[in-house]
């Protein structure tokens, strides 16, 4: 039962960062690689949050919304000039921009939390609190399995009011067609500003809930694998609806507890694992370029 | 000076990557990630056969064959028949991506994540004027220029540079002509292969070598690709050079640890001052994309 229940917390966590992933290449069009390292600032903030500052769950899910989002104009300001490719390597130097900054952010001796030692360098932040909302800690699995659904489905109504509203259908228009978008005296930058901020900001939460859930992050968290799944994820169900992502977070999430059932020695998992994603990716770009359930292609 | 040089040998090697992903780039319009697997793949290949104790030439040889064949079978079995289906760029993108993590897996699975070296014992030193050169470094730097120089004098003045820069310019009409574009494409994935594994070994004999290195490696070629000048062949050569002395000078005077940093520091300057890079001509992003 409660295999279930981390099932379903990890479902969750995957679904939201799908849905986010959702917003920024379903609806922008662009495919971003820097996915992880949001996912890891959110986890980071939540983590000082709670161990330094002794906060409680939504002020420090905020902490974490609000640097995510402050950070997303490194990728939201390349994206005004690059579209394809050229975006998806800035993207790529985001990513490793801000592992070297998670990774590196330490010095010996200092203490956790202190100017001079933020994170903690590769030892990555022990001893993460369970979430703690008005006053009640929440200890028990299940409980967190509620928590966790309960967010989940508050990004996914989020996403909805976003999406059916005439902001989300102008973000559809600035996919298909950036120029004509323009031409109608559209601000296209300060649009891509925004969708950027909403959808790190939610990778954020997903972030801080992974760190409540697990008790630890390192920056693993912020690692190109990390990223890659993210994209897998977007890729292989598909982007540009709302099944999409809920698919790809599925299969993505089934494939390593397939795997774990399937008598694999310990030291090849992982690479397996890594090298399934790899494959998969080649695969759906041959055979399903719009993913399983997705309604748009990636140009 | 020392680090001036030094910057200038690692400029050189970052050239030559830069130049691999360019000729791929520029003729096929495919993003040739998996140019980081080969850069992953070649040094543990010459590896295991000098271990099996047969004579470093022959290693190197068979090593930069396996990156060409490598590089080939990329084109292929993946952006061929993608191409054919009239696949989109972010498409050539996603699967070249994901066979980057499928050769480094398996390099992992087979010889480990450890970090290996290629030579043993203490590197001989060669001294001019104040400035001191490792036999490594020389290497290196000699290759490069060797490599580099003959490269642009084959795609000024033989016909298939000619043809070459004739399918960066116009691929429709170059088509239309009558060449057959897809051997072109073929022999510019086996040179690209070629050159990563130079870069690759030569690197890998002056500080070792692990198997996760080759995406950063390809994105630092990218971004000296894209400081030199996206549209130009000359571009790479330049970019390469000066990102190597800048991430020298950051060792010296800050600390090894932010080179990443520093590196997308001149990147985020190019684009906001010099979008086309040094060697650019004026054009719109969005025109090229599409």
């Amino acid at each position: 039962m409660n295999y279930l229940f981390h099932l379903l917390i990890y479902l969750n966590i995957y679904a939201i960062v799908a849905m986010s992933l959702n917003l920024i290449s379903g609806y922008c069009g662009l495919l971003t690689l820097a996915h992880a390292g949001y996912f890891a600032v959110g986890g980071y903030a939540y983590a000082l949050a709670t161990v330094k500052l002794g906060w409680s769950f939504i002020p420090a899910v905020l902490l974490g919304i609000g640097m995510s989002s402050l950070l997303s104009l490194a990728v939201s300001i390349p994206a005004w000039r690059f579209r394809g490719n050229f975006f998806v390597m800035m993207s790529l130097a985001v990513q490793s921009l801000l592992f070297s900054l998670l990774h590196n952010w330490s010095s010996p001796g200092a203490e956790l939390g202190t100017w001079r030692n933020l994170t903690n360098g590769p030892f990555g932040i022990a001893g993460i609190s369970k979430p703690v909302l008005f006053g009640m800690k929440f200890q028990a699995i299940a409980s967190i399995a509620l928590i966790s659904l309960a967010i989940a489905l508050v990004c996914a109504g989020i996403c909805w009011l976003l999406l059916s509203s005439p902001w989300g259908r102008l973000l559809k228009a600035l996919r298909d067609d950036e120029l004509a978008a323009r031409g109608l005296g559209k601000n296209t930058r300060f649009i891509k500003v925004q969708v950027l901020a909403i959808a790190c900001g939610m990778v954020a939460v997903a972030g801080a809930l992974y760190a409540a859930y697990v008790g630890y992050i390192d920056p693993n968290a912020a690692s190109l694998d990390e990223s890659v799944l993210f994209l897998c994820m977007a890729i292989v169900g598909g982007v540009g609806n709302f099944r999409g992502p809920l698919v790809g977070a599925i299969v993505l999430l089934a494939i390593p507890e397939i795997l774990r059932f399937v008598d694999i020695p310990d030291a090849m998992a992982a690479n397996l694992r890594l090298m399934a994603y790899g494959v998969l990716l080649v695969v759906m770009m041959h055979v399903r370029p719009q993913g399983l359930a997705g309604d748009y292609r990636i140009e | 000076m020392q680090i001036l040089v030094n910057g200038i040998v690692t400029g050189l090697t970052v050239s030559v990557l830069a130049v691999a992903f360019a000729i791929v780039y520029l003729p096929a319009r495919v993003f040739h990630v998996a140019l980081g697997g080969i850069y992953a793949a070649v040094p543990f290949v010459a590896w295991a056969i000098l271990r099996a104790g047969w004579p470093s030439g022959i290693a190197f040889a068979i090593a930069l064959g396996a990156g060409v064949i490598i590089s080939l079978a990329c084109e292929a079995v993946n952006h061929a028949p993608l191409e054919k289906k009239g696949g989109a760029s972010g498409a050539h993108l996603v699967s070249s991506l994901g066979i980057y993590i499928a050769i480094v897996q398996v390099v992992a699975l087979i010889w480990g994540n450890e970090t290996k070296v290629l030579r043993t014992g203490l590197d001989a030193v060669n001294r001019i004027g104040n400035v001191i050169v490792t036999q490594a470094q020389a290497i290196a730097a000699g290759v490069s220029l060797a490599i580099l120089v003959a490269f642009y004098a084959g795609l000024h003045f033989s016909q298939l540079g000619l043809q070459l820069r004739a399918l960066a310019d116009n691929p429709k009409e170059f088509a239309l002509r009558g060449y057959n574009v897809r051997r072109l494409r073929l022999f510019a994935f086996g040179i690209s292969g070629f050159l990563g594994g130079v870069s690759s070994l030569l690197v890998a004999y002056d500080i070792g070598f692990d198997p996760n290195g080759g995406l950063a490696a390809v994105l630092l070629a990218v971004v000296a690709t894209i400081v030199g000048g996206r549209l130009s062949f000359w571009g790479p050569i330049v970019g390469g050079v000066l990102i190597g002395i800048v991430r020298s000078q950051v060792v010296w005077y800050l600390s090894a640890r932010w080179q990443a940093a520093v590196t997308f520091l001149i990147l985020a300057v190019f684009l906001f001052v010099r979008p086309n890079g040094i060697l650019g001509t004026k054009a719109r992003l969005e025109a090229e994309e599409s």
